[in-house]
């Protein structure tokens, strides 16, 4: 249980964050326009995802595959700002 | 839809805790949130006398005068319209080490203490911080979060059974059963309401701490800059350097009521506006008012010297970030529509506290040992600070409404004498529901809470001659409004009080609620 709130909590904070920044970059338009409806919505996203983290079998499972797409998505963030992809 | 039971019993178990951990802090966010609904009417209520409303002249030699008096207002000063929160105007700007002071027309010189009646603000404290400086606010920022979580988890056990819990209310012997289903059909009922509050209530609590973490992680460290952009309507400029006056604060208020009228919203009604670098050619003002069929009010940006519009958001016609705002801002506190979502929000209000109140007592129930009369320590513990913390914050609040009428009238300092009453009726409620058996100190506080309460309008009208017969004939709503209220809710803890009293008597003999000199 409390592996699986950590999972939640830490790398899906990090997850959460991820998915908000792509989907405000991504979006036509430049980011600012979106940053406020944003950062609304991490909190639900942040919440959904803890509760998914406790349908993990085990705690290592959901702070391995949480904590990978985090970083995934992370980078995949950081590509397309600092390549200048997305503004 | 089915689920596998070892999920089923996850979210039941992550249910409960969540409820445990954060139903305290909500119980009072809920009671004194439905109370901040009226915060306005409360305003009026706590008041000594019901002044009359000031004019827009009163406002114009106010600014004038605070602008003569102090330098920094010339900055940035904000100000509120007559009969807005307030009768009388007010206006509000910081001093050189960054303190708030605030100046009405009677004190030019400026106070940092708020004008006006520091009951409204006591409460709203207590919803958003459970008076707590500081840190409670981040608090009540987490306890939002772990609301959503029992939201969500509350939502999946429900689930497989959605349709049957919602039409099942099920009256008879079995107490617990009937407290179950009333859990049910109130969270399930009102869950778009409570979906609301823990993402706007998150979000209000968090926000600047969010923006901290998100500003590197997303935003490239951009977000900063970007922000004022997003959230006020005047865009930044710089001064010019050179003098020039201002126009009129008359033509500002005429003139935005126009520019919203020309939008397509014949209701604007100006509240507050915020004016940067008065005196100065590059002087802006923004007037921020209410559209009450809009949902959230609006701005209008003006050239403060020469009155041309430089910027709008007003309903139906904003930015992205100012259409989430104002809907984020107007869902949290109901100020939409009109008197009749302010009583829903009311209710909800009430009901969400007894949500959380009702899930405590269910979980008590639910470790109730049948077979022996000895209840288990963990059982006892919940149902004294069940009754310490939930009853006990009824009694506080409507103690410190009984201090905010007989207070002024002896000639006392109401704003921390309010406070002593409040937090001090609490914390004696607590330690006698820890020391007296769980079940009559529930019927003793619950009475005590009667008590209290029905003694607001006779305050109210001791202390001002506005008994709510007279409030009533002279058309004053707001003033009868609170005391009626006041009654209703009187009469709803003596209903209580004698429910868990026939509870004591007649229900199962072994449990926490049952009287013990059986």
């Amino acid at each position: 249980m409390w592996a699986r709130a950590g999972a939640g909590v830490l790398p899906g904070f990090f997850l959460a964050a991820a998915l908000i920044g792509l989907l405000g970059w991504l979006l036509p338009g430049p980011w600012e326009s979106t940053m406020v409806a944003g950062l609304t919505a991490f909190f639900p996203l942040w919440i959904g995802v803890i509760c998914a983290a406790f349908r993990f079998s085990s705690g290592r499972r959901a702070w391995l595959w949480l904590g990978g797409l985090a970083l995934l998505a992370l980078g995949l963030l950081w590509l397309l700002q600092t390549s200048g992809w997305v503004r | 839809m089915k689920l596998k039971p070892a999920t089923l019993r996850t979210f039941t178990t992550l249910h409960s805790w969540m409820g445990l951990v954060a139903g305290f802090a909500l119980f009072v966010a809920f009671y004194a949130g439905a109370i901040t609904v009226f915060h306005q009417p409360l305003q009026q209520w706590a008041t000594p006398r019901t002044a009359a409303i000031g004019s827009l002249d009163d406002a114009q030699r106010l600014l004038d005068d605070v602008l003569a008096r102090h330098p920094e207002a010339r900055e940035h000063v904000g100000m509120t319209f007559p009969g807005y929160e307030l009768a009388q105007p007010t206006a509000y700007w910081q001093d050189r080490h960054g303190t708030w002071l605030f100046a009405t027309p009677d004190h030019l010189a400026g106070n940092p203490t708020p004008p006006g009646a520091s009951l409204p603000e006591l409460i709203n404290q207590l919803h958003y911080m459970l008076g707590i400086p500081v840190a409670g606010t981040w608090l009540m920022g987490v306890v939002s979060l772990l609301y959503g979580i029992a939201l969500v988890s509350g939502f999946v056990i429900h689930l497989p059974r959605l349709v049957k819990d919602l039409f099942a209310l099920r009256p008879g012997r079995n107490l617990k059963r009937f407290w179950q289903d009333a859990h049910n059909v109130i969270g399930l009922l009102s869950l778009p309401f409570h979906i609301v509050f823990a993402v706007t209530g998150a979000l209000l609590c968090l926000m600047f701490v969010l923006m901290l973490a998100l500003n590197p992680l997303i935003y490239d460290g951009k977000l900063m800059a970007a922000s004022a952009a997003a959230m006020d309507t005047a865009p930044i400029v710089q001064k010019a350097g050179v003098a020039r006056p201002l126009s009129p604060l008359a033509s500002w208020h005429a003139r935005s009521i126009e520019v919203a009228r020309d939008q397509g919203i014949a209701d604007f009604v100006p509240g507050y506006l915020k004016l940067a670098h008065a005196g100065d050619a590059h002087a802006v003002v923004e007037i921020t008012g209410t559209a009450p069929r809009g949902l959230g009010g609006g701005a209008v940006a003006l050239d403060a010297t020469s009155g041309a519009v430089i910027a709008t958001q007003l309903p139906g016609a904003r930015d992205a970030n100012h259409a989430t705002l104002a809907a984020v801002y107007a869902l949290h506190f109901g100020d939409y529509g009109n008197v009749a979502v302010q009583w829903l929000y009311f209710l909800l209000g009430l009901g969400g506290a007894f949500l959380f109140y009702s899930g405590n007592l269910l979980w008590i129930e639910s470790r109730r040992k049948r077979r022996q009369a000895e209840q288990g320590r963990s059982s006892i513990i919940m149902a004294r600070a069940t009754v310490g913390i939930c009853i006990g914050v009824c009694v506080a609040v409507s103690a410190a409404f009984v201090a905010a009428q007989l207070l002024p009238w002896l000639g006392w300092n109401v704003g921390a004498g309010e406070r002593w009453a409040c937090f001090g009726s609490w914390a004696l409620c607590a330690i006698w529901a820890s020391w007296r058996t769980p079940s009559r100190a529930a019927q003793e506080l619950l009475w005590l809470a009667a008590l209290v309460t029905a003694l607001i309008p006779l305050a109210h009208g001791l202390a001002t001659g506005w008994w709510f017969w007279r409030s009533a004939a002279a058309g004053h709503g707001a003033l009868f409004a609170v005391d009626i209220g006041a009654l209703a809710l009187a009469i709803g803890f003596a209903a209580l009080a004698r429910a868990t009293a026939r509870r004591g008597r007649t229900g199962g003999a072994n449990s926490v609620w049952a009287d013990q000199r059986r």
